[in-house]
């Protein structure tokens, strides 16, 4: 196996055109990142229509660069107004408000973005040497594997992603069944067509804006009226010399955020809350200073924002290998590989057209971490106005990409009603508890796991005498991904469970 | 730790009672999959051994099996404040409907001028006509860099109109 393939596409990356959008996409991603209304899963899912007319790789690096930056960028709002950007930088918020209250906000904004940037780096890596030998095992997967393997995915995603383990289900089965609607090009035959504008079915894109953005716009619209906390300034003493010897003197916080982080990342569908929380806990649990965690103890920072940014790059292993994401915006990521064309598994690391797209866009994140930790740097201390920008026209402004994104994905107008339809459910069902991630996960995986189950019936029914069913659940690996299945749904009752004790 | 966060998140989103409405639409849209999936106008052999509707079928009796598990879950929706919400979502059901026939840009420019013109903190300025020339400045600068990022750089095509 050859581990250094990847040096042989890192001067893709070093075009004038690739460089731009790295830096546009980190930029952007920061202030999206940055402002608490918006989402890291929106913006990337907003931005994947406009990449439909890039070549593959330069789309990819744009969506990438998008991804890391909006998860350093949300610290920035948790750490000046303890509203985190993004559900990765809670635990962020819980030392870097209170240092920013003692005055002390652009240190923290230095440790931030230092240790995103070591734990980006390191996730990278990791990326780049688990991924192959990881596609190369892919091999052994055969049908009713695959089959299993979308369950798989569904499952985890809606049993970590949601309050309760049945709605995340239902949102799952809801996806699923989306993916149904319209014509199927496999049986030949047009599915639940109520109305004209359903022949084509749910693009996958068209769902993921409709299901990320559509929410938000009616949120910042609801709240509007409600009153904010304002924004501390970020003010502070430290020169980015100290702040460097610090971040780099706390190796045991780096080194348990990056490890942990990437460990989950690689775990499907965890993401970045839980990176971030579980190595801030852990770190915390060794730590010299153990009582000043939650005071304003910068340690703190560092290993929740080694975490999260290091979840970034793993999160892409299970991705590109399985279809399986490993955190919800990695999954809008997988719905910007299949636009473009690009199917995960070991055949994308083989073709050489694919492989080559592949490699741009991993040793383009490489890239994009230098990018975040020099804009990040240069963006902290102007960060205040950021918070400024009023909701209305956040609001408006996302509504009107939406529309646009959606249209130009298939120059199509049913595609702007289905969106505009599945944003306004998905609002509505989100008030219910209802998560809009294994919805989106459902979406991408129904075709693969209805085509498989046809053809996994097909053989069976011909090796078993019409008991279809057995083939499904025979061979060793057929039997564990079914086991994990049952065991995340067991453990999704069992926390829900738990959680319901305490209140 | 992370289990007292993710705790206190759930326990947030638990504190309102109210009407299992949800349960009901659920177990409804479920019956109707089912139906839909055996009545012959879309399906024109449903009762033979076509495998077109099978998948979706065992979909169907999945949603039905755990909507009924849903009866049994606390319910933890949250209220809407529909009093705010209202002006945005008629707004956004116009748009819609309208963008088609008279065009994107025009469309989305009063679109946004009137987002945020409805949407107005009365702390942001006394002088109506002075909030009205800015906000309309904002909504006109948006509008054409989106014609001028999109059409003419990325020569991508939104919906065409009677106007642009």
């Amino acid at each position: 196996m050859e581990y250094f393939v990847f040096l042989d596409y890192f001067s893709n990356v070093f075009t004038w055109y690739h460089l731009a959008l790295l830096l546009g996409g980190t930029f952007a991603g920061i202030i999206l990142g940055a402002l608490p209304g918006l989402s890291p899963t929106m913006s990337v899912a907003l931005l994947i229509p406009f990449t439909f007319h890039m070549e593959p790789a330069s789309g990819l690096i744009l969506l990438g660069a998008m991804y890391t930056a909006t998860v350093a960028g949300g610290a920035i709002s948790a750490i000046l107004v303890n509203v985190p950007g993004a559900p990765a930088n809670i635990a962020t918020a819980m030392d870097g408000h209170k240092m920013a209250k003692q005055g002390k906000a652009k240190e923290a904004l230095h440790y931030c973005f230092m240790s995103s940037f070591v734990g980006g780096i390191f996730g990278v890596i990791i990326l780049i040497f688990f991924t192959p030998p990881l596609a190369e095992w892919s091999l052994k997967f055969g049908t009713t594997e695959l089959f299993w393997i979308a369950i798989l995915g569904i499952t985890i995603i809606a049993t970590i992603d949601s309050n309760s383990v049945v709605k995340g289900l239902l949102s799952g089965l809801f996806g699923l069944m989306l993916a149904t609607v319209g014509d199927n090009p496999v049986l030949g035959v047009d599915r639940f067509v109520v109305t004209d504008h359903l022949t084509g079915g749910v693009n996958i894109v068209v769902g993921l804006i409709g299901l990320f953005a559509m929410p938000q716009v009616f949120n910042l619209m609801e709240n509007y009226y409600k009153d904010k906390s304002e924004a501390l300034s970020a003010t502070g003493s430290s020169t980015l010399f100290q702040s460097f010897s610090y971040v780099f003197s706390r190796i045991k916080a780096l080194s348990v955020g990056s490890l942990i982080g990437s460990l989950v990342g690689i775990i499907p569908g965890a993401g970045g809350q839980i990176a971030g929380l579980v190595a801030y806990d852990q770190t915390k649990k060794i730590s010299d200073v153990q009582e000043n965690y939650g005071k304003g103890e910068p340690e703190g920072i560092v290993a929740a924002e080694s975490a999260n940014n290091a979840m970034v790059g793993p999160s892409l292993i299970p991705l590109l290998t399985l279809s399986i994401p490993g955190s919800p915006t990695a999954a809008v990521l997988l719905g910007g590989l299949l636009i473009h064309g690009i199917f995960p598994g070991h055949e994308i690391f083989v073709a050489e057209q694919t492989k080559e797209v592949v490699w741009t866009f991993i040793d383009s994140l490489i890239v994009a971490q230098v990018f975040m930790l020099i804009i990040g740097l240069f963006l902290s201390r102007h960060s205040g106005w950021i918070m400024k920008v009023p909701d209305n026209y956040m609001a408006v402004s996302i509504f009107v990409l939406a529309v646009f994104g959606t249209y130009s994905i298939g120059n199509s107008y049913s595609d702007v009603l289905i969106m505009t339809a599945l944003g306004t459910i998905m609002f509505f069902a989100s008030k219910a508890g209802f998560s809009a991630v294994p919805v989106v996960l459902g979406i991408i995986l129904g075709p693969i796991a209805e085509n498989n189950f046809l053809l996994g019936k097909l053989i069976g029914g011909a090796r078993y005498q019409g008991d279809w069913w057995l083939y499904f659940v025979r061979d060793g690996l057929n039997i564990t991904l079914i086991s994990i299945c049952i065991l995340s749904i067991l453990y999704g009752v069992y926390s829900t469970r738990k959680s319901k004790k305490n209140t | 730790m992370v289990f007292i966060q993710l705790e206190n998140q759930r326990k947030i989103h638990s504190m309102k009672p109210q009407f299992k409405i949800s349960s009901l639409i659920v177990t409804l849209f479920a019956v109707a999959l089912l139906v839909a999936s055996f009545d012959e106008v879309f399906n024109p052999n449903p009762w033979t051994e076509n495998e077109d509707y099978l998948f979706p079928r065992f979909l169907a009796c999945g949603i039905a099996l755990l909507s009924i598990l849903l009866y049994f879950e606390k319910d933890i929706s949250k209220k809407t404040s529909f009093k705010q919400l209202l002006p945005g979502l008629i707004l956004i059901v116009i748009y819609v409907f309208v963008v088609k026939t008279v065009g994107f840009y025009v469309t989305s420019l009063i679109m946004f001028f009137s987002v945020v013109m409805i949407y107005h903190k009365r702390e942001e300025s006394t002088d109506f006509w002075r909030v009205c020339v800015v906000k309309l400045g904002v909504s006109v600068v948006f509008t054409v860099v989106l014609y001028l990022l999109f059409t003419e750089l990325l020569n991508v095509y939104p919906p065409k109109g009677l106007f642009l």
